[in-house]
């Protein structure tokens, strides 16, 4: 049996001494998507930040790939691939040179080939010289996003991956999650989409400041679209 | 584990060269010339040596113009040796304080997401991050005692070097500690406190000093073998700590850098508010705290004034600040050197200026979130008044301790200084209030063209707010200790300034009363003269 790329035990997180959410339990097998769903401030992305080793666990147990989760190994780094809320860029780099650091940066040797590949998949090979400060919000949002696709991983961890993202490049982002999970990697992801959570989920994780549980993704889908209608 | 990869993937890259493509591609496109990179040094270091020796001259006329020490030192008193070695021991709090604010290892914004996350070697790329601090602690120490030992204490050749480079290495010494505290996991407040209550306990022992009159007369002069000891220390922690960088948490290293990046943007700006809030939110205890009761609470009014208790109590930085802010006077007036009458006013405005603005953080935090002020059903000159509350009741007793202290050296009648003091205590309260709700500085201002090159109008309106008062509303309590002597016209005159203090602090029009003229004169002008061509 392969071994799980995320095992989580009746972990607490939260930040200081105070837990955001009920313990959380879950399990993540490779080529599987889990989304982590539930309302704004319930403790998603915590639970992520938690996951990628951003946050200590304050009770229960979290292993990635076999091993508690330690960010300060390199393997770590070099196995989890996340995509966070982050807004932030060296604003000499332009967006190629962001990308191109981000492959060279785990050892890809075709580089400057795989770059220009992404920067066509993600809608950016018109603002490859461009700066951070040119972009849009949405573009930047594909350059995080596409960084995320610019390095091997086994583990990919996205937070609410469809911000900012129009309707095209929201089914692009599925087809091509769909496509990690086919090719073995795990997802890991939260979300507010539940067309998202259909089309690429397996299973979710509701989390709610009441209880946490694990529904299937049709489920969670559903109590999706009941909040946002 | 299945790994996605659609490439061929090799070694990864040493931590080095992800430093160097960092830098250098912005170069090949013609960015961060190396001529412009050799311009911005030279005119740093020029600058820099242009105000070390300003500082140094001005420091050396202060000694010439110092009386000498008395041939018989009075009961209660203290030596200018031991006032520096005073002020020594609080700017290494101060500088504890900083780095554990600061981290003092920190890489934020953008290092944090697209660096840290590279399975590089950690330390590789900490590196610079964490020889920032020390280095430019350093030669500010250095600097600093410099000053100190050759403007006051007259040292000068060998035992001036040796002074300067032991407090350049005392001070590499001093972060690299707190660096030591970071990589070993304990919170960055735990540093802070240290540095806090360091600075607090430096005018501390000196009042103890005085009491008892223990005070030594003289401050040895660091010998090489102290120089190389320290040295040596400052090796010894460099090492461990460099070992120590590659397991230094992604998540300290990002808060500090965070903390740093704001800090910087508000040294740049001239905003020291926001310097402020970078610094205390820097050690606020994550989650949550017990909420206080409130009790005070009786209507609007009451719960503004309550709720600026509140913070000021939370907060151990402004705490100390207004510790030392009650000691430095007194201590001045103990000093027989110092006290003279401009010695004196010096201190009472220095001090007097910072116990204020311990206590206006409530009207600060305001000013960044309008709302808070506009939630209650006042007015908004009620709301500026009731800002003054608590910084009026901090004056009062500052100013009470302070001029009591005043009235001891200038040997007068007590009560007629605690007089002068209740007058006064309002005008501090107004000028902290003013200061905490200027505008941002006016980059975009007219600018005068100077000898010293173009000044910006509009930002320096903006940061005379506040001060302006201190100095035009405070001038009969500045004329009674420069006379060391309190009148009736003094305290007369001060009530009635201490009325306009709070009137102008209470206005919550952004452009004082002539600025708004002569704009509204300016609007009509043009329209005046129109009408008048056209007919």
């Amino acid at each position: 049996m392969a071994t799980p790329a995320v095992r989580a035990h009746d972990v607490e997180v939260g930040y200081g001494a105070a837990p955001v959410c009920p313990p959380v339990s879950f399990t993540l097998e490779p080529g599987r998507a889990v989304a982590l769903v539930g309302a704004n401030g319930s403790g998603k992305s915590t639970v992520l930040k938690t996951v990628l080793g951003l946050l200590p666990t304050l009770a229960g147990t979290v292993e990635v790939l076999g091993r508690p989760v330690d960010e300060r190994e390199a393997d770590f780094r070099r196995q989890v691939a996340a995509v966070l809320d982050d807004d932030a860029y060296f604003p000499a780099l332009t967006v190629a040179e962001h990308l191109y650091l981000t492959a060279r940066g785990h050892g890809v040797l075709d580089a400057r080939e795989h770059v220009a590949d992404l920067l066509e998949e993600f809608g950016l090979a018109d603002h490859a010289q461009a700066l951070p400060v040119a972009l849009s919000s949405g573009q930047r949002r594909r350059l995080l996003l596409a960084a995320g696709f610019a390095r091997p991983r086994s583990l990919l961890v996205l937070d609410e991956p469809e911000q900012r993202l129009d309707r095209r490049m929201r089914t692009r982002l599925a087809e091509r999650l769909r496509a990690e999970t086919a090719a073995g990697g795990a997802v890991l992801l939260a979300t507010h989409d539940p067309d998202l959570v259909l089309e690429v989920c397996d299973e979710a994780v509701h989390v709610d400041e009441r209880a946490v549980e694990v529904v299937p993704a049709g489920e969670a889908a559903a109590r999706i679209a009941r909040v946002v209608l | 584990m299945t790994a996605v990869q659609a490439y061929p993937v090799g070694t990864v890259p040493a931590a080095r060269s992800i430093r160097r493509f960092t830098a250098r591609a912005p170069r090949g496109r013609g960015e961060g010339r190396l001529g412009a990179l050799l311009g911005d040094l030279y005119t740093a270091l020029v600058s820099v040596a242009v105000s070390a020796g300003v500082g140094l001259g001005a420091v050396q006329q202060l000694r010439v113009a110092l009386p000498p020490p008395p041939e018989v030192p009075p009961p209660v008193g203290l030596s200018l040796p031991v006032v520096v070695a005073v002020l020594l021991v609080g700017a290494a709090g101060a500088l504890l304080s900083l780095a554990g604010r600061l981290g003092p290892v920190g890489a934020g914004g953008a290092e944090a997401v697209w660096w840290l996350t590279l399975p590089v070697e950690r330390r590789g790329l900490l590196r610079p991050a964490a020889a920032r601090l020390p280095v430019l602690a350093a030669p500010a120490a250095a600097v600093l005692v410099t000053l100190l030992s050759a403007g006051l204490l007259g040292h000068t050749g060998a035992g001036l070097l040796r002074a300067a480079l032991v407090a350049a290495l005392g001070a590499a010494a001093v972060v690299l500690a707190a660096a030591l505290v970071q990589s070993a996991g304990l919170p960055r407040r735990a540093t802070a406190l240290t540095g806090d209550l360091l600075m607090v306990a430096a005018p501390v022992g000196a009042a103890v000093l005085a009491l008892s009159g223990a005070a030594p007369s003289t401050l040895p002069v660091p010998g090489w073998a102290v120089v190389v000891a320290v040295a040596l220390v400052v090796a010894a922690l460099a090492a461990v700590l460099d070992a120590r960088l590659g397991r230094l948490p992604a998540r300290t290293v990002r808060d500090s850098g965070s903390v740093a990046a704001q800090a910087l943007g508000a040294v740049v700006s001239l905003d020291s508010r926001e310097l402020g809030r970078a610094l205390a939110g820097a050690v606020l205890r994550p989650g949550r705290r017990w909420s206080s009761r409130l009790r005070t609470v009786r209507g609007p009014a009451t719960a503004l004034v309550t709720a600026d208790l509140v913070l000021l109590r939370r907060s151990t930085r402004h705490l100390v600040q207004l510790g030392v802010a009650v000691l430095v006077p007194v201590l001045v007036t103990v000093v027989p050197q110092l006290a003279s009458p401009v010695g004196v006013l010096v201190a009472v405005l220095v001090a007097g200026a910072a116990a204020a603005s311990a206590a206006a953080d409530g009207a600060r935090w305001a000013q960044m979130a309008p709302v808070l002020d506009r939630s209650l059903p006042l007015r908004h000159t009620t709301v500026r008044r009731l800002r003054m509350v608590v910084p009026g009741l901090v004056a009062l007793g500052w100013s009470a301790v302070t001029l009591g202290a005043v009235a001891l050296w200038s040997e007068g009648p007590l009560l007629d200084w605690l007089v002068l003091a209740v007058a006064s205590a309002p005008v501090w309260a107004a000028a902290a209030v003013r200061a905490a709700y200027r505008p941002a500085p006016e980059w975009g201002g007219r600018l005068v063209i100077t000898e010293a090159g173009a000044l910006p109008l509009g930002a320096l309106a903006v940061l005379s707010k506040g001060p302006d008062l201190v100095a035009l509303c405070l001038l009969p309590l500045w004329v009674a200790i420069g006379v060391a002597a309190v009148t009736t016209p003094v305290v007369t005159a001060q009530v009635v300034l201490s009325a306009v203090a709070v009137l102008v602090a209470s206005s919550t029009h952004e452009k004082g009363w002539f600025e708004r003229s002569l704009e509204g004169e300016q609007r009509g002008r043009p329209a005046a003269g129109g009408a008048g061509g056209a007919a």
